[in-house]
């Protein structure tokens, strides 16, 4: 065990243990520890195998932003031990080594793989013989990736969900400068959001000894109303959204403007077996002894390129941790810590740097000696034992939201990473991530960021204007350069040896040389050849690593190699979070409880859920024919087009005339484009002088209802109104030779054929229903489409099923309209069809007065053979061809497309619909069909294949 | 021909059926025929419907509220006077605006036909009350609920009472109208009825919510006012 004695600032309580498992083997932690801090607690320095290598990987980062500590926790691989609570009961397990964690067979890609498997190798093995690829493809799959998902769907399935969050003002990060802007912008009257990635908002105050300070600043904004969402990590800016993702609830924030105080990332340093375990970033040690009172080693060595380094030491050292040294990088330290540190019995080295580390299953000492500024070795090179090198790069801005929302980055000499610059009018960039470095610079950057976010909101007064002008003028003139030494690519003692820029992904600087050698030698090329940045931490302790290789390698400066493109996620994340609810909006009709309660089958037709049959087509389709059928059309758009120009707006939207029309009668209607192109159709009934009841196809009504308001607003003079009725309307179609007798016996009207004939619209109550009748038929025989208020929808159904109506569905109707030839738009038209391919030339009237869509096109067509004609076929031997089947001339060349196609019971043969050649289109010409590997003789047929006269229809 | 064949009408032998009885019913709602619908009338247990609307979420089913869309000519409805986010409070109802020539009047069933002739004379009324389901929201984690499936801003600085905004509903076109401090009216097409039902019953359930009868909501305190 390495625990320290309880200090304060610790999350860990020492009172409340808690029982675990790693790999089968009960461990134990307490309240308040991450997985990896318990384990690393009770010894353990192996946290999981490398991506290629299968190297060890121990702890580096110590919160959740690398990947060493990846395990399957309950059967969830992928989390992240160093940032995840520990529970009791908890069942964690290793990844990605096989048969051990100690024991991994698959290092030995390591130790004789190396020469063949370079950067890209994947690109130039495993192709041949192709035979042989399944096996290939078995074997790489069990060899790659990090985890594996649960077999069983039931143990992959959670609840989440999405919580949508407006705010005047996002601040992402909870660090000094985060908690600063949020607590400044909220005292000016902002509804402030904050998000912070770790269990408690504070950053690197939590565990530098300013703990109290830190809660103290929490505190404050949460007295002042701002809403913090701690382990809450914003996933990236989308145009002013941020999704923050927190546990299974997705927080979709707008926020009219966003303060960035991501922070910094401390970079590792690069030198010969820079990944063994016990190398970590310094501020991964002195979070496990800060904030864990885990301590990192026995004999810990810090190695920086700062005053960070120094500090750091220090601090370790205050909470019981023996340092027995600091590297540091400069020739020469200023200032008072140099002094602070020999005093706590530290000894300080300037002007050199690790080389190399050693050891074989973890760190047991390291190299040290000066560099040049190539980062060879000058000198003698000395060893220190050690079991823990704590190394701080220079701390790279973490500034990926800030370049998504479209700041540049761009290399700063002085500092050695990379800034973001010009970020957009409505992000405010605060703290460190800006470049500030001491915590007063920091917490004032913060507040000015803050108030100027909510000032450009018109929060504040002219008071507070000039409060923020002077904090940020004192921002300016506080500018301190920082003292830092620039590290090289690679520290390189001339001796053979891995020197780990990418610990996710196993790229080695030769790797990245290797590929710039190659011809990958810009960033861009380089990640891609070489995935490095590419694995789950996503280059946050890779990326300013392998610019400067690959600066160094093509002698190009930082600044021209630049940064790969920024973006999201920040992190991984799993699908489930993105997908949140499962939102399928399904439209109903009033009567669908009815299908449901019949067995129907019911399927998706549109965003409607329909009957398709109720488990017999051809019992259904017969009773149309010889009773009657009931089949439910809610779903047909229809629309209320009144005023005094109503009749004028039909006239000019369709070809027909539809002024003409007499209240109480019902005429067809086909609508074309622009173009003359078939658009839509339905029917119109005129209700009186000034109101007329349209409808539409079910799929259509959006675009109808839209097409009509968009030319109504083209003609403005035109008073008339538009409202559509769909959803409030149930509709049902009632058809078949008894369909008068059903309906006589349910009104007390007069339905004869006198008094209601084919295409007339009457107002009747049946069952003690009010509906809109209009005697109409799709299906081809006698029948009646009741309208009438969804509200009464189900009675209207029940009452005339109740009188021998056979319910019918969608399959039915579908055989029995294509025995008349009715068309399908969207089916059997196409975007190039007009009304004159479709035979439906009689719907257009050019000898009308008014101009109307479509007409300039139409009067070019009429007189034209169209391109393709819609006919009707049948199948002698008796094959129901598939729709989207070619029909095809005698050399096999395509020369039209069958449409629809059934076979229809009461005809007893197969018919369908086509569009070919319009040489074709006269009866009895035959018609070879191409449908996979059959070839289908059709004849053609111009006229319905049932009641070509239209006598049962109106009867 | 008349367009009455539109309207529900709660005076003929069958009492019209709210879209989402169904729903409710499969919820264990307890109906009953009231201004002549068939409705909800609680489910089952009222004091715990009275504690979700005091202290978490509970949704009621209002669709039998008369819905009805009133057009005017352009002429009588300058653009620069119309106020596209703040409802008028008229007795027993609202008036939402929709555009400058065309508003949603909302009322009680029972006023429904006084309605009605108030307003025949202003222009053309269409009958919406069977296109438009409507639930009430209600609750101190009323807009939380919300939030689950509507990304509508509705907070209280951004839609005070009388707010109405129409938007995306769960991914439908609908309307969303502030009653109350702690108290939404939202609207959406009669056949999403159902879908809208599971997904404002799933989101309350998370937070601690359920469905409720009329009774347990919260009075609307907002005056009528006469513009």
């Amino acid at each position: 065990m390495s625990r320290l004695a309880s200090h304060a600032g610790q999350r860990v309580d020492h009172s409340a243990g808690l029982s675990f498992s790693f790999d089968g083997r009960p461990r134990s932690g307490l309240e308040g520890d991450t997985i990896a801090s318990a384990l690393y607690a009770e010894g353990q320095r192996t946290f999981s195998r490398s991506f290629k290598y299968h190297r060890r990987r121990g702890e580096l980062c110590g919160c959740g932003q690398c990947a060493n500590s990846l395990v399957t926790v309950d059967g969830a691989p992928g989390v992240r031990a160093c940032g995840e609570p520990l529970r009791e009961g908890m069942r964690v397990e290793h990844q990605n080594a096989w048969p051990s964690l100690d024991f991994d067979l698959m290092r030995a890609t390591d130790l004789f793989g190396g020469p063949f498997t370079p950067p890209g190798f994947y690109y130039k093995t495993f192709i041949r013989p192709r035979r042989l690829w399944p096996l290939y493809e078995r074997v790489l799959r069990r060899a790659a990736g990090l985890g594996r998902l649960p077999r069983r769907q039931s143990e992959r399935e959670w609840r989440t969900e999405y919580r949508r969050r407006h705010c005047d003002v996002l601040v992402t990060g909870g660090g000094a400068a985060g908690l600063s802007a949020a607590l400044r912008a909220a005292e000016l009257g902002a509804d402030v959001v904050l998000c912070d990635e770790d269990a408690e908002p504070g950053g690197a105050l939590l565990f530098e000894g300013r703990h109290e300070r830190a809660r103290g600043l929490v505190v404050a904004c949460r007295e002042a109303g701002v809403e913090i969402l701690e382990r809450g990590t914003a996933l990236g800016y989308f145009d002013g959204l941020v999704p923050i993702w927190r546990g299974d609830t997705l927080h979709q924030v707008r926020a009219a403007r966003h303060v960035a105080a991501t922070g910094t990332l401390e970079q590792p340093l690069t030198f010969a077996a820079n990944d063994l375990p016990g190398i970590m970033l310094s501020g991964g040690a002195l979070r496990l002894a800060s904030l864990y009172g885990v301590a990192p080693g026995q004999e810990c060595v810090i190695a920086g390129v700062d005053d960070r380094a120094l500090e750091r030491a220090l601090r370790l050292t205050e909470v019981g941790v023996n340092v027995s040294a600091v590297l540091d990088l400069r020739t020469e330290v200023d200032g008072e810590l140099p002094a602070e540190v020999r005093s706590a019995g530290i000894e300080l080295h300037t002007g050199c740097t690790p080389v190399r580390g050693r050891g074989r299953k973890r760190l047991e000492g390291i190299d040290v000696a000066a560099i040049d500024l190539a980062g060879r070795v000058r000198g003698k090179v000395r060893s220190l034992a050690c079991d823990l090198l704590g190394v701080s790069g220079a701390p790279m801005p973490a500034s990926s939201l800030l370049l998504q929302a479209g700041a540049r980055a761009q290399y700063d000499e002085v500092a050695n990473v990379f800034l973001p610059k010009e970020p957009p009018s409505l992000v405010h960039p605060a703290g460190a991530v800006a470049g500030h470095e001491t915590l007063d610079r920091i917490l004032l950057s913060g507040a000015v960021a803050g108030g100027e976010a909510a000032l450009a909101l018109g929060f504040g007064d002219g008071e507070d204007r000039s409060r923020i002008e002077a904090e940020r003028d004192e921002l300016a003139s506080r500018a301190a350069a920082p003292h830092r030494a620039s590290a090289p690519a690679v520290a390189f003692d001339g001796r053979r040896g891995k020197a780990f820029v990418d610990l996710d992904e196993d790229i080695t600087a030769k790797d990245v040389r290797y590929a710039a050698a190659e011809g990958y030698d810009s960033i861009e090329l380089s990640k891609r050849y070489t995935t490095v940045t590419m694995g789950p931490s996503q280059g946050r302790f890779s990326q300013l690593g392998s610019v400067r290789v690959l600066a160094e390698e093509t002698g190009l400066h930082l600044s021209e190699v630049g940064l790969t493109t920024a973006r999201p996620p920040w992190t991984t994340v799993p699908l489930g979070v993105l997908a949140g609810r499962p939102f399928e909006p399904a439209k109903r009709s009033a009567i669908h409880a009815r299908h449901h309660d019949l067995g129907a089958d019911v399927r998706w037709a549109g965003d409607w859920r329909r009957a398709y049959d109720y488990g017999d087509v051809e019992a259904e389709t017969m009773a149309v024919h010889e009773t009657a059928g009931l089949i439910d059309v809610s779903t047909l758009g229809k629309l209320i087009v009144a005023g005094p120009d109503a009749g004028e707006l039909l006239d000019r939207l369709y070809p027909n005339r539809m002024s003409t029309l007499k209240p109480g009668r019902v005429r067809y209607g086909v609508l074309t484009t622009e173009a003359g192109r078939i658009s839509d159709d339905g029917t119109v009934c005129r209700l009186d002088d000034e109101c007329f009841y349209v409808t539409t196809t079910s799929s259509g009504a959006g675009a109808v209802e839209q097409w009509f308001s968009w030319w109504m607003a083209c003609w403005p003079e035109l008073e008339v109104t538009l409202t559509d009725v769909t959803q409030g309307i149930s509709a049902m179609n009632l058809a078949g030779p008894s369909s008068r007798e059903i309906l006589a016996r349910l009104t007390d009207a007069d339905v004869s054929n006198d008094a209601v004939g084919y295409l007339d619209g009457v107002e009747l109550t049946v069952a003690g229903v009010r509906c809109l009748v209009l005697r109409i038929g799709f299906v081809g025989e006698l029948g009646y489409e009741l309208h009438t208020s969804a509200p009464h929808g189900r009675a209207l159904w029940d009452a005339i099923v109740a009188e021998g109506a056979q319910p019918f569905g969608l399959e039915p109707q579908r055989i029995l309209r294509l025995q008349k030839m009715h068309i399908l738009v969207g089916q059997d038209t196409d975007s190039e069809m007009t009304p004159y391919g479709a035979n439906l030339g009689f719907a257009v009237k050019l000898d009308k007065e008014q101009d109307f869509i479509g007409r300039w096109a139409l009067e070019h067509y009429v007189d034209r053979v169209p391109a393709q004609s819609l006919v009707g076929f049948s199948c002698p031997d008796g094959a129901v061809p598939t729709e989207g089947a070619a029909v095809v001339d005698h050399a096999g060349k395509v020369i039209g497309q069958v449409t629809s196609a059934r076979l229809a019971p009461k005809l007893g043969r197969s018919i369908g619909l086509a569009m070919v050649a319009p040489e074709l289109a006269t009866d009895g010409t035959e018609i070879t069909i191409s449908d996979g590997s059959r070839r289908i003789a059709a004849l053609v047929q111009t006229s319905p294949f049932y009641d070509p006269e239209g006598q049962r229809l109106r009867s | 021909m008349t367009l009455e064949f539109l309207s529900p009408d709660p005076a003929g032998p069958n009492p019209p059926r709210s879209p989402l009885l169904d729903v409710a019913l499969a919820a264990g709602a307890v109906t009953e025929v009231r201004d002549g619908w068939e409705g909800v009338a609680f489910f089952g247990d009222a004091a715990a419907e009275a504690a979700a609307c005091a202290d978490s979420v509970g949704f009621a089913d209002l669709s039998g509220m008369a819905k009805l869309e009133l057009q005017v000519p352009a002429q009588s409805a300058p653009a620069d006077e119309f106020n596209a986010r703040t409802a008028q409070r008229i007795a027993g109802g609202w008036r939402c605006p929709l555009r400058p020539t065309r508003e949603l009047v909302l009322c009680e069933p029972a006023r429904a036909e006084l309605a009605r002739a108030d307003l025949a004379a202003a222009g053309r009324l269409c009958d919406l009350t069977s296109s438009l389901a409507a639930l009430a929201i209600a609750g101190p984690l009323a807009r939380e609920t919300i939030a689950r499936f509507c990304a509508l801003d509705l907070r209280e600085a951004t839609v005070p009472v009388c707010g109405f905004r129409p938007g995306s509903v769960a991914r439908t076109p609908g309307f969303v109208l502030r009653e109350g401090s702690d108290r939404f009216l939202v609207m959406f097409g009669a056949a999403c009825a159902e879908y809208l039902w599971e997904t404002v019953a799933d989101a309350a359930a998370a937070l601690g919510g359920r469905p409720v009868g009329v009774a347990a909501l919260p009075e609307i305190v907002a005056e009528p006012s006469h513009a």
